[in-house]
């Protein structure tokens, strides 16, 4: 996540509970670290499997992406 | 067809440099598709043809799946595979049917469904009849295919007029190859051209060219560039043709694109060119057999700046991110445009919430990163446009038609 928010000059917040809108995390940059998480791990993903609209934290953000390779 | 002087006209493959009157005779079924595993056996279907003229279909052995091999019997033609070996071998029709001589069969691409078998003659593939300077082609088209007979049928029609031919295992070092065999005039595919300059520029200015050409697939400006770059003396030019459209447009100004002042002109003999929903849709004198008139090709065109430009296959160049939708032809333009890009391909890649993202492959002849390459590309793409993800790949990727940009 912090690798994604580098290449558009952001920092990755410490609090977990920091709202994506604060730091202008889109839905954009969720699918590309989708992407970087499956490229990483060498598995296609199931993103249709957890409820997305839970989301709005960075917290949330790493929590989906556990859940999604465990 | 083939003159008295065309036939003293040099044919050179990976096993035959002679002339056409010297090469082997080969006899073939009276209906015959050859499987031909080089250059030398599609050389000798051709010859045989000449000699007797039956119904031919030729292609490399590679088209030939099990599937193919079964319409083929069907539909009457005897299956012939290593013409002028030791091993050659027909398999016969399994329903006989009475040939149509002089008729000579193509294989589409199959890019949009099953290959088809597209009908044509050896007049109607002779699409340049103007009298041509001498010149030696080198021909890297698969056997078989629009373009191959396209260069073939030059080496057949205009005395002083050579054809070279690169085998498969001849490809990665085919401008030594040039240069050792006298050729003075090279059409490939983009692809082809790409990976050349890629794997050594100064190799590919040292052919004494006097034309180059290419077709087969989209092509951009900055490969355009290149060739004028590597060869200022040289014509460059660029050609449009399909198996069932025929040759349609030849540009010759260096640009990519055609005038739009071409759109929409009768002119007798010439194809007429039209955009209908933003696809080109030809009317064509050297068509196919049921596709002369209104011929829907299946590319897609963008207008911009009085050209005429083809980006791609209309069906496989949409990418919806999120409702967005985005031309993989006008990313890979920009990524191509980067000065260290010798290679790139775009495409959409599953991705949640937004269903496709924009990733793409490059392969480069300088330095730079991803990070590098993105940022080239949000100055010129829409923030759903810039790719998501780049992969820095270590070589051009080939397949057998030579053609991978798309």
């Amino acid at each position: 996540m912090a690798e994604v928010l580098a290449g558009q000059g952001k920092t990755l917040p410490e609090d977990d509970l920091t709202d994506l809108r604060l730091i202008g995390f889109r839905s954009l940059d969720f699918s590309e670290l989708a992407l970087r998480v499956e490229d990483e791990v060498g598995v296609e993903l199931n993103f249709d499997a957890p409820d997305l609209r839970r989301i709005g934290t960075v917290g949330d953000v790493l929590d989906f992406l556990v859940s999604l390779t465990t | 067809m083939r003159d008295g002087k065309a036939s003293r006209n040099r044919i050179r493959t990976g096993q035959v440099d002679c002339t056409w009157a010297g090469l082997e005779r080969a006899v073939l079924p009276r209906k015959a598709a050859v499987a031909a595993d080089d250059h030398t056996q599609a050389i000798l279907a051709v010859n045989a043809h000449l000699d007797d003229p039956g119904e031919l279909l030729v292609a490399s052995v590679a088209r030939f799946d099990d599937v193919i091999v079964d319409e083929l019997r069907a539909a009457g033609f005897s299956i012939v595979r290593g013409l002028g070996t030791d091993e050659a071998h027909v398999e016969e029709p399994s329903v006989e049917g009475q040939a149509d001589p002089g008729c000579i069969w193509l294989l589409t691409s199959g890019s949009t469904g099953r290959p088809k078998r597209v009908r044509h003659s050896l007049a109607g593939l002779t699409t340049v009849t103007a009298q041509q300077p001498d010149r030696t082609w080198l021909c890297a088209y698969s056997p078989g295919s629009y373009a191959w007979w396209q260069v073939i049928s030059l080496g057949l029609a205009h005395a002083g007029t050579g054809v070279v031919c690169v085998e498969v295992d001849e490809l990665d070092g085919w401008p030594r190859l040039a240069r050792e065999t006298g050729v003075t005039a090279v059409s490939g595919t983009p692809t082809f051209w790409r990976h050349a300059i890629w794997r050594d520029a100064q190799e590919v200015a040292a052919i004494p060219l006097v034309q180059a050409t290419l077709g087969g697939e989209p092509v951009d400006q900055a490969l355009l560039d290149s060739l004028r770059r590597l060869h200022p003396e040289a014509r460059v030019s660029w050609i449009y043709a399909s198996s069932e459209a025929g040759s349609a447009i030849a540009v010759h100004d260096g640009m990519a694109g055609f005038p739009q002042a071409w759109l929409d002109q009768e002119i007798p003999g010439r194809p007429r060119l039209s955009v209908i929903n933003g696809e080109l849709v030809l009317n064509s004198p050297f068509a196919s057999s049921g596709n002369a008139t209104n011929f829907r090709t299946g590319d897609r065109v963008k207008i911009s700046g009085g050209r005429v430009r083809i980006t791609g296959r209309i069906g496989w160049d949409e990418i919806n991110v999120g409702g967005s939708k985005v031309s993989a032809a006008e990313v890979r333009e920009v990524l191509l445009r980067h000065p260290a890009v010798a290679w790139a391909a775009v495409r959409g890649r599953r991705a949640p919430i937004v269903g496709q993202v924009v990733v793409g492959d490059v392969v480069l002849s300088s330095e730079a990163d991803e990070a590098t390459l993105r940022n080239w590309c949000v100055r010129s793409l829409a923030d759903y446009a810039v790719p998501r993800r780049i992969a820095i790949l270590s070589e051009i990727p080939l397949n057998e038609s030579m053609k991978s940009d798309v």
